[in-house]
């Protein structure tokens, strides 16, 4: 597509890179009817080639984000179901991240706002903040009907307190090696996460135990943290910088140390953006060593591949298997998930529509409540006309999403570490 | 230019002609037609051989337009599935060529009308047979036409490739419009090759409802039915497939094994079979006949309703197409009408005494908004009302 | 807006704009119009970029009565009105005017009725064509055309263009799948088309309408036919030495009797491009290739496939590949259905033709096709529909150079000459728009087009509806 940046405009690097994405799109539309903010909205504004197009005319005529853009652009999901749709390979991910900052930069917020995403960016980062801050919220939970109003602020309140879980489970003090049982077959780092370690340990004991059994050694460096994505999906740069920054020096000190086979990922939200951090840290000093960290990086389902067993016999369920987006779209990883549950003897059932989002997204469902539910409901629909015991997914932020609808939602590790040995999962006792 | 008049014309059927001052005009080509129509100062009833005169409104004109006199194919492709002919061609020439060629009309116009008919009569009447249901009806076939408007100004639409866009599709408006709009002159159509093998799955069924209920599942199955009637007379059910032997022989099996007692006939029988459907071989002689299309499951009902009028017939499309023949009387037309209107579909009035066709509707009438811009695109096509008057419609 | 003409928007509706667009949010919720200059440039164009123009405004309305409403309103104003469908239109269909109000019928998304008995569907405008077959096809059926931006283009867009695609070689294009219409006119009234039987009493209009590329009103239901699917079916692949011994191959299968279910071309850069996005295992040594689709059972298809075989081979094939499972066909069929988009992996931008010819001048056209892409100094793709001589040369250019545009402009404008010259037509299926207006002369006479106009004026007599497109200005 034509794009209209003066030689000064290109000269920034950033800029060039925009335009580089943009040339590609030859604004066929394929993209539209599989993003979910059009199927919900219906409008051209809220599907990716009208988001190109918007930040085009943005970025081109060099003006400040306003509120319009604002908008459109902050009710993109980042779900990147556009990106696995478009035929010509239109790099949107990197497109919208750097509209995102563009927004972050210029637009001046409603204060409400503000202070939310504020609120949000030092909290959620944190395991220690958000244990206070649930904690906090757990008897409020009942209360979200005493919330008054319409307002978005109204929502986004009560659409965090319906997230809040009943029970904040005691934290696993995380941040050390952990040995494989038996012979050392592999030596890999684990991003222990944020929200996760807070909303489900169980999901990283579950992956540490599974792994340690399988033969792979398993350490959490102390100084590795949350990946940055949640502060980067709000456009919040410099932080999400700092906090790259931060795991690469920590995982290069291990893989310069006793070494690495790979950087597992059990959150395919953070995934996608671990990924990525040899492009986020380019112009950076670390940038080999973000490269590197990035190609060594893996979903944990890539790398059971090679290594997962089961030993229970098979327990007749049915898992209805949701694709996490940034899993199936952000990470194109598709079929192992399926595979090792197949393989560990459930029977596996995936929903109609199984490349829309589930309306999670980070912080998606907290700032976009309406939306959010809106995608819930569709997701929840189709995956219970599957009848399904289990729901199973492999990103926290999915888990949490679907939770609470009656079917009993686990992350495919936990599923996975049951059969080859580990306990039953919680939520299936 | 040839004009005839009296009892000698042998393309005429002399009923219509006989009345007629003005005689009938048989224009050698293209351009003396246009003539024709330019000096034209009174109505004229258009046709071709006249076979289709006792079809719909009886026609009320000085003289007779018939397209007789331009006959010929100009244009056969067998390698690119197209035919051309002047609109006076008949259609056993054109069936003729065709079959030399191992090809065939998709649509598979009915014979009903006589051996005389000419294409540009099966267009402007788009006849359709059995096979309406699989592969199309004639309107779907038509890829161009030339035709001569009322201004007697020579149009060409569409053209001779398979797939066209270009403009609106005036193509499609012309065919079914029963020369009221335009005369047609030539008509170009898709044709496809005459499958390896036919058969047919015969399944005897206790009424027209179970006979759908067997037409509804051979046609949403896998098979590519290709044809779906019901004789009441018989009882009996006949689904068809066409296609390379063996496909044939696999899918009559399939076919047959979903319907206790089926049986299955050879290409020779299916072929004598399907040519009596498309002819409506079966249909009662009656002083009228019908034809009515629904949605194939109100068929059963359309039958169960004019019964009391004397009304039979049989059904065809899988239950959508209902011929019915029974006596000219309003009785029996209204009840035709009605059970047209409880299936929530249409009716063509096909053939009968003058007397009945020139008081009652012999199609459904349209809505009042339609009708008035019928009138207008009518008289865009034809601004003086020289073609056809009151052919469709009373009004 | 470059090259092509546009209408002058007229002055008293521009002077009007803002009581127009108050008079519309009086008659649509609030989230329904869009008027915000920032939001209104998305809008400007459709996916034939090289044509472009803000709207006066956008209105998405919900349901039939709403766009009664709006076209009341604007007929009474004398406001031009654009449908717009998903907006993938590659002639500018949906091409705004600036004084002109976007209907955009996305919203209008629901599917009102399913009857396997009676094998149809009821649909709104905004169904993606896609989206039928999805919501058939546990029970067996599918929506039959399937234009290869199926995913996203609606079946509104659908009817407006006429739309075809790799499979209507058997089952036909859009006109052919349809039972019944409504359409609301621009004086508001609803006018009901057909039914869910076959064939309509009277006058054809679901015919004249289809394609008329929103020029006689605005569809808010289709009823269209529904088909079972076939037990399966299986792709091939044949690579040839150069275009016209491919051209050839496709004439003598024709010739053969055999009408595969789909029949479809391309020529190698098309090739590169479209493995580099679908990995589908197309031969990289072929200069042309020929994807051939068979249906049936197994051994039907084999029956097929081995008919189609001996036939190739007379033609010396460079290679020969049959897809051995489904994940085989859909990669195959991904390829080739988002190959337009795939040529953007090769070219930012480029102007997709439309032409027909008769097939038995595949090789010959496709030669000269060749020498002008040297002489024009433009590299094509080609890609087509070969089974019904359907071509989509894909022009590759450089939109940021605006004298490339102009010549690619130019050697488009040559190759459908050619394609009328040879026997076929301006448009296949993608229709005139705004893009091929001028050319209509070509392949029409005064008094042809002068038929067509009159058709126009009757259902819209102020040419309010889409102006500007389809008919030479
Ligand atoms: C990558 C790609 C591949 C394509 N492949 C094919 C192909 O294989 N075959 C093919 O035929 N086409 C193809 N097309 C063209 C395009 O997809 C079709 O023309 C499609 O039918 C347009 O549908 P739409 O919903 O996008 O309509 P739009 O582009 O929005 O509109 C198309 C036309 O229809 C009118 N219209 C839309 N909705 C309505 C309505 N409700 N009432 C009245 N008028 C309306 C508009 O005014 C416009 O004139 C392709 C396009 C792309 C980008
Ligand atoms: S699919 Fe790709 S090329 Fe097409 S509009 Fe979307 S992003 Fe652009
Ligand atoms: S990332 Fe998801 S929500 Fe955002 S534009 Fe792409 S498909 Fe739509």
């Amino acid at each position: 597509m034509q794009t209209n940046f003066t030689p000064a405009q290109l000269a920034d690097p950033e800029i060039a890179v925009a335009n580089e994405i943009l040339r590609r799109c030859v604004h066929c539309g394929m993209c539209t009817a599989t993003c979910p903010t059009f199927v919900t909205l219906g409008d051209e504004l809220d599907s990716p080639r009208g988001r190109i197009y918007l930040i085009k005319d943005m970025l081109e005529s060099g003006r400040d984000a306003g509120a319009e853009e604002a908008l459109h652009i902050d009710r993109c999901l980042s779900c990147l179901s556009c990106v696995t749709t478009c035929p010509s390979g239109v790099d949107y991910m990197h497109l919208v991240d750097h509209a995102r900052v563009h927004v972050e930069k210029t637009f001046n917020r409603p204060l409400a706002d503000r202070l939310m995403r504020a609120g949000l960016a030092w909290v959620l980062p944190h395991p220690a903040r958000l244990r206070a801050a649930l904690l906090l919220a757990r008897p409020a939970r009942g209360l979200g009907f005493l919330l008054p109003g319409h307002g978005m602020l109204a929502k986004r309140l009560r659409a965090m307190l319906r997230l809040a879980p009943g029970a904040v489970p005691r934290a696993a003090p995380l941040g050390r090696v952990y040995q494989a049982v038996g012979a050392r077959r592999a030596r890999v780092a684990l991003l222990a996460g944020c929200a996760q370690q807070v909303l489900a340990p169980s999901i990283n004991a579950a992956s540490i135990a599974l792994l340690n059994r399988l033969g792979v050694e398993v350490v959490i460096p102390p100084e590795a943290g949350c990946c940055g994505a949640l502060v980067h999906h709000m456009g919040r740069h410099e932080a999400a910088l700092a906090a790259a920054r931060a795991n690469v020096a920590a995982w290069m000190a291990q893989v310069e140390g006793e070494g690495l086979d790979a950087v597992l990922v059990n959150t395919s939200g953070c995934g996608t953006v671990v990924k990525d951090y040899g492009f986020l840290l380019r112009h950076e000093d670390c940038a080999a060593g973000a490269a590197k960290i990035s190609s060594l990086t893996q979903d944990i389902s890539e790398f059971l591949m090679k290594f997962y067993e089961p030993v229970r016999a098979a327990p007749g369920l049915s898992v209805a298997y949701h694709a996490a987006c940034s899993l199936q779209h952000g990470q194109q990883v598709t079929a192992q998930p399926k595979t090792l549950l197949r393989k560990a003897g459930f029977k596996v059932v995936e929903p109609k529509d199984a490349h829309l989002c589930c309306g999670s997204a980070g912080t998606y469902n907290l700032m976009q409540p309406e939306i959010a539910s809106a995608l819930r409901r569709r997701k929840l629909d189709t995956l219970r006309a599957l009848g399904p015991d289990v729901i199973a997914a492999g990103n926290i932020g999915c888990l949490t999403q679907l939770a609470g609808d009656g079917v009993p939602t686990v992350h495919v590790v936990e599923l996975l570490d049951w059969m080859a040995g580990g306990e039953k999962p919680q939520a299936l006792r | 230019m040839v004009v005839e008049s009296g009892e000698g014309v042998s393309v005429v059927s002399a009923r219509v002609d006989a009345a007629l001052p003005g005689g009938v005009i048989v224009p050698r080509d293209e351009a003396e037609l246009a003539g024709v129509v330019r000096d034209a100062s009174a109505p004229m009833l258009v046709q071709g051989n006249g076979t289709k005169a006792g079809m719909l409104r009886p026609g009320r004109a000085a003289a007779v337009l018939s397209t007789a006199g331009m006959s010929g194919i100009t244009l056969y492709s067998p390698s690119e599935l197209v035919m051309r002919a002047r609109a006076g061609t008949a259609l056993a020439e054109i069936e003729a060529a065709l079959a030399a060629h191992g090809q065939q009309m998709i649509a598979e116009p009915s014979h009903l009308f006589g051996e005389a008919q000419t294409i540009g009569g099966v267009v402007a009447a788009n006849v359709s047979g059995p096979r309406r249901i699989s592969g199309g009806a004639m309107r779907d076939h038509v890829l161009g036409l030339r035709a001569v408007n009322g201004s007697g100004e020579i149009l060409n639409f569409g053209g001779r490739v398979l797939k066209n866009v270009t403009g609106l599709d005036l193509t499609k408006l012309l065919t079914g419009s029963f020369g009221t709009l335009a005369v047609i002159t030539e008509v170009t159509f898709k044709v496809l090759p005459v499958a390896g093998a036919v058969g047919t799955i015969v399944v005897r069924v206790a009424d027209a409802q179970a006979a759908v209920a067997v037409m509804s599942a051979g046609l949403g199955s896998p098979f590519s039915v290709s044809g779906a009637a019901y004789l009441p007379g018989s009882r009996e059910v006949y689904l068809r497939v066409e296609d390379f032997a063996e496909s044939v022989a696999y899918r009559c099996g399939r076919l047959a094994g979903q319907f206790a007692g089926a049986e299955i006939l050879g290409s020779g029988e299916s072929k004598a079979l399907w040519l009596s459907i498309r002819d409506c071989e079966a249909l009662p002689p009656g002083e009228a006949m019908w034809r009515v299309s629904v949605r194939p499951s109100a068929g059963p009902g359309v039958l169960r309703d004019v019964a009391f009028a004397g009304v039979t017939g049989f059904l065809d499309w899988g239950g959508g197409l209902v011929w019915l023949s029974g006596p000219a009387t309003h009785e029996a037309h209204e009840a035709v009408c009605a059970a047209a209107r409880t299936g929530g579909g249409v009716w063509w009035l096909m053939r009968g005494p003058e007397a009945l066709r020139a008081v009652v509707e012999v199609m459904p009438p349209e809505a009042p908004a339609l009708a008035a811009l019928r009138r207008q695109v009518v008289a865009k096509f034809d601004p003086r009302g020289i073609f056809n008057p009151l052919k469709m419609w009373a009004a | 807006m470059r090259a092509m003409k546009q209408l002058d928007p007229k002055p008293e509706v521009m002077a009007r704009r803002s009581e127009i667009i108050a008079g519309l949010r009086r008659i649509l919720p609030e989230r329904a119009v869009i008027a915000q200059a920032v939001e209104l440039k998305p809008y400007e164009t459709d996916a034939l970029t090289a044509y472009r123009q803000v709207p006066l405004a956008v209105v998405l309305p919900e349901d039939e009565a709403q766009v009664v409403d709006v076209l009341k309103f604007c007929a009474a104003g004398g406001v031009r009105v654009i449908p717009r469908g998903a907006g993938t239109s590659l002639c500018g269909g949906a091409l705004p005017l600036a004084d002109s109000v976007v209907v955009g019928l996305m919203r209008m998304n629901r599917i009102l009725e399913i009857n396997y008995a009676d094998r149809y569907a009821v649909v709104q405008p905004g169904v993606t064509n896609i989206g039928i077959t999805q919501a058939v096809a546990d029970a067996g059926y599918f929506y039959a055309p399937d234009p290869s931006s199926q995913l996203a283009c609606m079946i509104g867009g659908n009817v407006g263009m006429n739309s075809g695609g790799a499979h209507c070689l058997k089952y036909g294009v859009t006109a052919n799948n349809l039972l019944g219409l409504r359409l609301v006119t621009v004086a508001g009234e609803v006018l009901e088309i057909g039914g869910a039987h076959c064939d309509a009493a009277g006058y054809d209009w679901l015919g004249l309408i289809t394609g008329s590329e929103g020029q006689l009103g605005i569809l808010t239901e289709v009823t269209v036919r529904i088909l079972h699917a076939p037990e399966g079916a299986r792709a091939m692949l044949a690579g040839f030495a150069s275009n016209e011994v491919a051209g050839e191959c496709v004439a003598a299968i024709i010739a053969s009797g055999i009408i595969p279910v789909a029949l479809e071309f391309m020529d190698k850069p098309a090739i590169h491009a479209c493995e580099a996005f679908a990995h589908a295992g197309y031969p990289l040594d072929a200069q042309a290739l020929l994807i051939i689709e068979v249906e049936g059972s197994q051994d039907e298809q084999a029956d097929m496939l081995g008919r189609l075989r001996e036939i190739c081979e007379r033609f010396a094939p460079v290679s020969m590949r049959v897809a051995q499972t489904e994940a085989e066909s859909a990669a195959i069929w991904k390829g080739r259905k988002g190959a337009f988009g795939a040529v953007g992996r090769i070219s930012p931008d480029y102007l997709c033709m439309d032409g027909v010819i008769p097939t038995s001048r595949l090789g010959e056209v496709l030669r000269r096709i060749e020498e002008m892409s040297a002489a024009y100094d433009l590299r094509v793709a080609n890609i087509f529909h070969a089974g019904d001589g359907n071509l989509h040369p894909l022009i590759m250019y450089d939109a940021n150079d605006p004298a490339s545009f102009a010549k690619a402009e130019r050697f488009g404008a040559e190759i459908l000459t050619l394609c009328v010259e040879a026997g076929g037509c301006l448009t296949g299926e993608h229709g005139v728009g705004v893009e091929k207006r001028e050319l209509m002369r070509v392949q029409f006479s005064e008094s042809e087009l002068t038929q067509m106009r009159a058709m126009k004026d009757v259902f819209d007599p102020q040419w309010l509806l889409n102006p500007a497109k389809v008919f030479p200005l």
